[in-house]
């Protein structure tokens, strides 16, 4: 008996009938996973705030069949076989991005590789009737993001989700690229139920690729209420969320509001006005949201500008000839044209000609008449 | 017992023949106006009643009917109290029909009897045609330069009458001291520095350019569009014409001689209502400043006060050169060909060099955006100005006088109207390949903006309006081409607006 691992303890209460996140919370932070089994099977006396769950008689008594029906060894050979391993909050493995969450899954089903976890993640969101445009816009930007070494973190729904996962495995599957950060997906039902039923190859490849997460044992089916649940993961497991295409009202939105509890930056691609599709992005989009037009701008977010990176800082600007460096020295300070005349006893002329040269050749810029000298940035 | 007096009224900048019919009958005493007078018109009875009474003549106890023909037009002010004062003299028998033939009448009367100038007197003997007009001494000038016959004046009703009976001659009294002469025309080598926008009040005299100058307070926005006009050529015939009818229609000063020759400088305040601005108002549809500034130059400071509105209102004289103001119940073309000067702050601070500036971004860009794109997008030139540096201050002045640099202007004027027969502000976007030819090197600048879309397609016409224009004073320059120099001086002469819209001349 003491061979049997904690971890299958806690798998097994997560399937009982009934059973919350918040009540299993409750049970695990009081007691070791298998003295909370053995609280829930009604064996031993239920300690501190847990008590408070045992006093609905009914739910005691659900959970006393259940304890009988679901063997921690049983569940555990289940998961086994699919390959999943069980997380345990506080224990060896666990996610720490998750440890310090408001709401942390008390018990995780991962499938695939769990080092993902540790790299930069960025979640990318959006409603599952996505337009067109909206899908191709997720599908770049999972490929972008992968190829730069950023997990895409999302939930393997219709519409932009799948489409994200889709351009992350794109860029995982290209060759010669050993950058390409497999992408993290995070389920609401058991991992051996797919959900959507057409995201089956998908929902496999991310498996192999990456990882995939659950807070149900295998076996568990896709209610309802389990996708706002759902969603505080991926706002959790997010460095930066950017929402896609999102409708007024709508499960991104519940990502959004997880994610902004969670301190978490929460970025928009803006849409067509009239499109319904993106009603939800653009709003977060005029509420101040930062706006995404590209990867370029999550990598900032994230603080990786790679701007920089990849190429010798090499200024391919024409060299100014020697009259012309006169001026562009002219312009250490913001002057205006009248200052230059001064400064250089040009003629107007010459002068002006002067400044269209260094200014087409990216040397100088111009704002109401003040000329500014320019550095090269990129 | 029936009289017809001709006289006219004004309607716009135009006048209207009127003919004052007065008829005087047995009856119960009594005075009426029939004809559409309008209040101003209707008063008119009391007026020319008392002025009858106090020069010593009789006034009829009979039953006196003014009608004003045509009976259809709305008639306005006081310029037909005098007509009106002659038709019952001649309807009571107090003068013969004869006596009045020849003649036409303008003016006010005051109750004791006098005279008093009117305003539009230049249009008003214009309607009248080929008569001899009788009008108050102050309308003299006016009359004079527009009436074919000698023009007799008198100081008051009793004169009139006296030289009609012929009892007396008509009055001659001595020329009235004269009326201000037209300020003495500020100099453009007052200017100290701004090398940059004395080229463009050249540019803009030589071409029509609308300019816009972009600066702080204090920097000398105002001084250097005073002296635009200076800058300009003298007013053609036709334009002395329509200038002069509009300001005695106005009621605006004429110069001694009757005939508005300068080109004019009209700078409203930025609380103007629209109507002051584009004209109407009464019912003789007064003219506005537009009108105003025909010929010349119309300067509107701080750009970004006016209300929207009535900028906006401006958007099509400026394209017609005329302002058409209908109202129910009358309309008028009035001349609005205007040279548009406007100034505004960059910023709500007054700005200063970048960094300098309290503003931020956002309240920049809702500053400029008080300025309409439509009405952005008539001004050629966006000409920064800058406070002068101290030296530039300071050291003795060697700049051109404005009589030099007008000499350059008229010359370049004639250069464009030769070529083109317009300014080089109206040339055709189609006939700038002909008229403003580019040099290769001009062309590549160009393009050059373009493709880095520091230029919109827009802005690119009138850049090179400009150019043409910059070549056309150029006088190293003797062929029709346009170079890259030019270019790059018409580049400068149009500023990018806001950190928002960086990298853009729109």
């Amino acid at each position: 008996m003491s061979t049997t691992p904690e971890e299958a303890y806690a798998a097994a209460l997560a399937g009982f009938d009934r059973m919350t996140v918040h009540r299993l919370s409750l049970l695990l932070q009081h007691h070791l996973p298998s003295v909370a089994y053995a609280v829930a099977g009604g064996h031993q006396r239920p300690a501190g705030l847990a008590a408070k769950i045992f006093q609905d008689g009914e739910l005691a008594a659900t959970w006393r069949r259940n304890a009988v029906e679901r063997d921690p060894e049983e569940v555990m050979a289940q998961c086994r076989l699919l390959g999943v391993q069980v997380l345990v909050y506080g224990r060896d493995r666990y996610p720490l991005t998750l440890l310090n969450d408001p709401a942390p899954p008390p018990v995780l089903f991962a499938l695939g590789n769990l080092d993902t976890l540790s790299g930069r993640r960025a979640g990318l969101i959006g409603t599952r009737n996505a337009t067109l445009s909206g899908r191709e816009t997720a599908g770049v930007l999972g490929r972008d993001l992968t190829r730069m070494g950023i997990h895409v973190v999302s939930g393997l729904a219709r519409g932009i989700d799948g489409c994200a996962h889709r351009g992350a495995l794109r860029a995982c599957n290209e060759p010669n690229d050993n950058m390409a950060a497999a992408p993290i997906a995070i389920v609401a039902s058991g991992l051996d139920i797919v959900y959507p039923p057409e995201h089956r190859k998908l929902w496999f490849e991310v498996a192999e690729h990456g990882l995939l997460l659950s807070e149900w044992p295998p076996g568990t089916p896709p209610e309802g209420y389990r996708f706002p649940l759902r969603n505080r993961i991926i706002a959790g497991l997010s460095e930066v969320l950017v929402v896609v295409e999102s409708r007024s009202r709508g499960g991104s939105l519940i990502t959004v509001n997880q994610a902004r509890e969670r301190d978490v930056t929460v970025m928009a691609v803006p849409g067509a006005l009239r499109n319904p599709a993106a009603e939800g992005a653009n709003a977060l989009v005029r509420d101040g949201c930062p706006i995404v037009m590209d990867a370029g701008d999550v990598l900032i977010a994230l603080g990786l500008d790679n701007r920089r990176t990849g190429s010798v800082a090499y200024d391919p600007r024409p060299r100014p000839d020697e009259a012309d460096q006169v001026v562009l020295e002219a312009c250490t300070e913001p002057v205006t044209l009248e200052h230059l005349l001064l400064l250089t006893d040009l003629s107007l002329v010459a002068c002006a000609m002067a400044v269209a040269r260094l200014e087409a050749a990216g040397w100088i810029s111009q704002i109401e008449g003040w000329f500014e000298q320019v550095r090269w940035s990129f | 017992m029936l009289a017809a007096i001709p006289s006219a009224t004004l309607l716009g900048v135009e006048g209207h023949h009127v003919t004052v019919e007065v008829h005087v009958s047995a009856g119960l005493p009594g005075f009426s106006i029939v004809g559409l007078p309008d209040e101003g018109c209707r008063e008119a009875r009391d007026r020319v009643r008392a002025a009858v009474l106090s020069s010593g003549l009789t006034w009829p106890t009979k039953r006196i009917t003014v009608n004003l023909a045509p009976a259809s037009q709305r008639k306005g002010g006081a310029g037909l109290d005098l007509a009106i004062a002659i038709g019952v003299l001649v309807a009571n028998d107090e003068l013969t029909s004869q006596s009045v033939e020849t003649f036409g009448f303008i003016g006010e009367l005051g109750l004791d009897g006098s005279l008093r100038p009117v305003h539009g007197a230049a249009p008003l003997v214009v309607a009248l045609g080929d008569v001899n007009v009788v009008a108050a001494i102050g309308n003299r000038a006016e009359a004079e330069a527009f009436s074919a016959r000698p023009v007799r004046v008198a100081r008051c009703l009793r004169d009139v009458y006296e030289a009609l009976k012929g009892d007396a001659g008509w009055p001659s009294p001595p020329a009235e001291i004269a009326w201000a002469e037209p300020e003495a025309v500020a100099d453009i080598s007052d200017v100290r520095g701004q090398t940059l926008a004395k080229q463009a009040l050249e540019i803009a005299a030589a071409g029509g350019h609308h300019t816009l100058f972009l600066g702080p307070p204090g920097s000398g926005k105002t001084m250097l569009a005073q002296r635009l006009c200076g800058l300009l050529p003298p007013l053609s015939a036709q334009e002395s014409l329509q200038a002069t009818m509009v300001h005695s229609a106005a009621g605006a000063r004429l110069p001694a001689s009757g005939l508005i020759t300068r080109a004019p400088f009209r700078a409203p305040h930025h609380t103007c209502s629209i109507v002051s601005l584009i004209g109407g108002g009464t019912s003789a549809l007064r003219p506005g400043e537009i009108s105003l500034a025909h010929g010349g130059v119309l300067f509107l400071d701080e750009l970004g006060e006016f209300s929207a509105s009535v900028l906006d209102g401006m958007r099509q004289p400026l394209e017609e050169g005329v302002v058409r103001v209908a109202r129910a119940r009358a309309s008028a073309t009035l001349p609005a060909r205007f040279l548009l000067v406007a100034a505004t702050n960059p910023c709500p601070c007054g700005g200063g060099a970048p960094g300098a500036c309290d503003c931020d971004d956002g309240s920049r860009a809702r500053y400029l955006r008080r300025l309409s794109g439509p009405l952005l997008d008539r001004f050629d030139m966006r000409v920064p100005v800058q406070r002068p540096q101290v030296d530039e201050m300071l050291q003795p002045s060697d700049a051109e006088s404005t009589a030099v640099v007008a000499q350059r202007v008229a010359s370049a004027r004639l250069r464009s109207i030769s070529r083109g027969g317009t300014l080089n502000a109206a040339i055709a976007a189609p006939l700038l390949d002909t008229y403003a030819p580019l040099t290769p090197a001009a062309q590549r600048m160009l393009r050059r903006e373009l493709e880095t879309d520091r230029l919109t397609g827009r802005g690119y016409h009138r850049i090179r309006r400009v150019a043409r224009t910059i070549a056309d004073l150029d006088p190293s320059n003797g062929g029709e081409l346009v170079t890259d120099g030019h270019v790059a001086v018409a580049l400068q002469l149009r500023v990018r607006l806001s950190p928002l819209q960086r990298g853009r001349a729109a």
